[in-house]
């Protein structure tokens, strides 16, 4: 016996620790969402290209596009172009969309459409960078300003990290002499990096330039330049004006390098301007995109990659350990005198089909009135299978009689009732009078009632919205209930019924 | 809620068993689900039982097909009482107890005049399986009727009293009287509304009553006392439930006795999954005394000593017997 018990213990746990591990793999690792409302943002980002075409020569627009291989995944990606070839080709960690036309003229248009989330990106790639780089060639005086300013920069700082914040805050002290003389007279951003680059670079420190899209709703926005520098781990961000080190979470690199985000051959005044809106999605909705859209696949071994219509029946399906769960406590813990084991649980399922009052109405209505055919039949002394046909017949005819009546009552509810199942009315109907028969009507009534509430106990349990998600979308909590009902299987407590039942002993002891 | 906990405390140190606690801890663990068919079937436990020399209600006949119900008057012969019962019903239903015979027709024990068809319809509805357990097709037996022992007429009300003792292991554990009551139908199941009288495993000597989970001392239909009521022949009561371990081969059972007035203790059927109610009619655990019997076999065999019938009677009554009922 203690053997089995242990047997019984380490099967628990097993199952148990399974289940849990294998959800807590699916929210934590994969990122399922928990309940089904949760919602991710969905971004969607329009750059529009605008260029005058001269008609003479054939045109080529190319425009950096982000590169798309971290933190975010592309749900959707297209390029608006009518008349136009198009092409995408990754070059040094960028990528790059090129337009090209023989023959267009005035005024033209281009597209490019981008959709993403930031969910679901995945196992992030082992990321390498330079650690290393030669000097930008300087001569004269800007050799010596920057030597100048070199030197108290070397003494602030202690490693790549401080050298590189320290050097952005020496370039955007305008007051300096040395920084002036080498901004000489041109203050803008792109101007103040190029000079943080020839500084490092005399350092021997690497550094790249990446442009930036932020993701924020309704603001018109041009791409922001941010310096990062890869410390033999990880890239680190510098912002060129302010030295703020760390790229808040809502920028997405667009491209990296000195070069202008549109080139065009054949046309002029290339203009590009963003727009960017943000939707909500559903979570598990994205997911499936998501899944659709990339190579990762995680919903690919749940029950999301069967067929729509196998997935309904699922749904109802892994909901009925739950209802069988609930009848397991009403009955081994509660004490509750139900009809059978598993009648509540079919008559559960058959309210998902009438609602919950409507079917406790009719549930009560036709075993009333089989019941009253089964105690006429009782005078016919008829055998079991003949009775049974009878009792049958008469449940259909009866949900015939109330479809019939209820439809031209004009009460469509009334039709549903064509999927209650019979059968399990018409066993109702032979057990409980049975029941009552052996054990009197005060019996039968109780069990009827223990039997209902039971039913409508396990339906409104199994058709909580949260839980039918959660069951279907992590389907190894199974496991652990079935841990719960192997333990149910050995448990020896009292009932609680049993508390009132021996009651009796109490009474004559005090 | 801490009421219930405060009574579950109490029941727990009283030795109170609970359902859960019977179906695992003795059902599961001592009854092999094969040997279920021996008791579970009347007719295979009284072919049994004579095999082994132990004393049943002698059977007229067995009714197995449709067919054979045509039978049923060589069966009977000219006896004028008798008893058609389930060969696999449970809690004593489709139990037909023919007391005597009225001109063509049959008079049952309660004094229903009934017709040789409603016999045949009743004989056709325990063949379909109206009555056993899980609704198989059943055969009908008809046996002796049992004339309870005069002892038994001021304590109860129609009906055969029976005698219910639980054996673990082939030691009597507890033992009740069962009576029927106007409200049971002069049947003798406790959940019908029969009384369940304690009995002292020593002396046979009753003890205070159940009625629908209520603890009594009178019979509700006579106002008798029930209590201090002396059982005849009780050791043979005991050493018939004791041998009935190696007659069945389930270690937790209850053996289902009457006291005819003419033949003495019979062995009416064997249960594999005796009620709790005889708990309340002892007013006592069955818990305390299944572990000192569990104590006990343990001992035994780690001596390799295997008990005859008449010691295992020997041991349950020094150990559960004289009890003293306080007042």
């Amino acid at each position: 016996m203690r053997a089995l018990t242990l047997h019984l213990k380490i099967l628990i746990t097993i199952l148990v620790v399974l289940g849990i591990s294998i959800t807590a793999y699916q929210i934590f690792v994969l990122g399922i969402p928990v309940t089904e409302d949760a919602t991710d943002d969905l971004w969607n980002i329009d750059a529009k290209v605008e260029f005058v075409a001269s008609s003479k020569d054939p045109v080529k627009i190319q425009m950096f596009v982000p590169p798309l291989n971290r933190d975010y995944v592309s749900l959707n990606e297209s390029f608006i172009s009518n008349n136009y070839g198009v092409s995408v080709n990754r070059v040094d960690g960028n990528r790059k969309v090129t337009w090209s036309a023989r023959r267009v003229s005035g005024k033209q248009t281009l597209y490019y459409r981008l959709v993403l989330t930031k969910r679901y990106s995945g196992d992030k790639t082992k990321i390498k960078g330079p650690v290393f780089r030669d000097s930008i060639a300087v001569e004269g005086p800007e050799k010596i300003a920057a030597e100048a300013l070199l030197a108290p920069i070397r003494q602030h700082s202690a490693d790549v990290e401080t050298f590189i914040s320290e050097t952005i805050k020496r370039v955007s002290n305008a007051n300096d002499d040395n920084v002036k003389l080498l901004l000489a007279g041109d203050p803008s951003t792109a101007h103040k990096a190029q000079i943080i680059e020839l500084l490092l670079s005399i350092a021997h420190v690497p550094m790249e330039k990446v442009h930036t899209i932020r993701l924020v709703a309704d603001q018109p926005q041009t791409p922001e330049l941010w310096l990062r520098s890869f410390n033999g781990n990880d890239w680190l961000y510098f912002n060129p004006e302010t030295g703020e080190q760390g790229l808040p979470s809502d920028r997405l690199l667009w491209w990296i390098g000195d070069e202008p985000m549109v080139t065009v051959d054949g046309g002029k005044k290339a203009n590009v301007t963003f727009s960017l809106n943000n939707s909500e999605m559903n979570a598990i909705r994205l997911a499936k995109l998501t899944d659709e859209n990339t190579d990762a696949n995680f919903l690919e071994y749940s029950l999301y990659g069967l067929p729509l219509q196998t997935q309904q029946t699922f749904m109802i399906m892994v909901m009925i350990p739950i209802g069988v769960l609930v009848i397991l406590i009403l009955r081994n813990l509660i004490g509750l005198q139900t009809l059978g084991t598993f009648t509540p649980v079919l008559i559960a399922l058959a309210f998902r089909e009438t609602q919950l009052g409507f079917g406790i109405i009719l549930f009560t209505v036709i075993t009333a009135l089989g019941l009253t055919l089964r105690s006429y039949l009782e005078h016919l002394k008829l055998q079991m299978l003949p009775r049974l046909s009878v009792v049958l017949t008469f449940v259909v005819i009866l949900i015939a009689a109330i479809s019939l009546f209820s439809h031209k009552l004009g009460l469509e509810r009334g039709l549903s009732v064509a999927l209650f199942p019979m059968v399990i009315l018409t066993m109702t109907i032979e057990r409980l009078s049975i029941t009552w028969e052996e054990r009197g009507g005060g019996h039968a009534m109780k069990v009827a009632i223990g039997t209902l509430f039971a039913a409508t106990l396990a339906y409104l349990v199994m058709s909580v919205p949260e839980l039918v998600y959660f069951v279907f979308t992590f389907p190894a909590v199974l496991l652990i209930m079935v841990g719960f009902m192997l333990a149910m299987g050995r448990y020896r407590g009292y009932r609680l019924t049993e508390l009132v039942r021996f009651k009796a002993f109490l009474k004559a002891e005090s | 809620m801490f009421g219930f906990w405060k009574t579950w405390k109490a029941l727990e140190a009283r030795g109170i068993m609970g359902i859960n606690r019977r179906n695992a801890d003795y059902v599961l663990k001592y009854n092999k689900r094969s040997l279920y068919p021996i008791v579970d079937d009347k007719i295979i436990t009284k072919e049994r039982a004579i095999k082994a020399g132990i004393h049943v209600p002698e059977m007229y006949g067995v009714i197995s097909t449709e067919k054979e119900i045509e039978k049923l008057d060589d069966i009977i012969g000219d006896r004028s009482d008798f008893v058609i019962k389930p060969a696999q019903g449970a809690g004593g239903d489709g139990i037909l107890v023919i007391a005597d015979r009225f001109e063509d027709r049959f008079r049952t024990v309660s004094g229903k005049i009934i017709s040789h068809e409603e016999i045949e319809h009743q004989i056709s509805s325990i063949l379909t399986g109206l009555y056993s357990l899980g609704g198989h097709r059943d055969r009908a037996l008809i046996e002796y009727r049992v004339t309870p022992d005069q002892i038994f007429k001021s304590i109860s009300y129609e009906g055969v009293p029976d005698i219910r003792i639980i054996v673990l292991m082939g030691y009597p554990v507890m033992a009740m009287l069962r009576l029927p009551t106007r409200q049971s139908g002069g049947k003798a199941n406790l959940h019908q509304g029969a009384i369940g009288v304690g009995v002292d495993l020593a002396t046979g000597l009753t003890l205070r009553g159940t009625w629908l989970n209520n603890i009594i001392s009178k019979h509700p239909d006579t106002t008798n006392a029930v209590d201090g009521v002396q059982l005849p022949n009780w050791d043979g009561f005991m050493k018939l439930a004791a041998g009935c371990y190696e007659l069945c081969g389930l270690g937790y059972i209850g053996v289902d006795m009457v006291l005819d007035q003419d033949k003495g203790p019979l062995i009416l059927e064997l249960n594999a999954r005796p009620g709790l109610n005889i708990q309340i009619a002892n007013d006592c655990g069955l818990t305390l005394r299944t572990h000192a019997v569990e104590a006990h076999l343990e001992e035994l065999a780690a001596k390799g000593i295997k008990e005859t019938p008449e010691e295992r009677v020997r041991f349950a009554q020094e150990l559960f017997g004289h009890i003293h009922q306080p007042e």
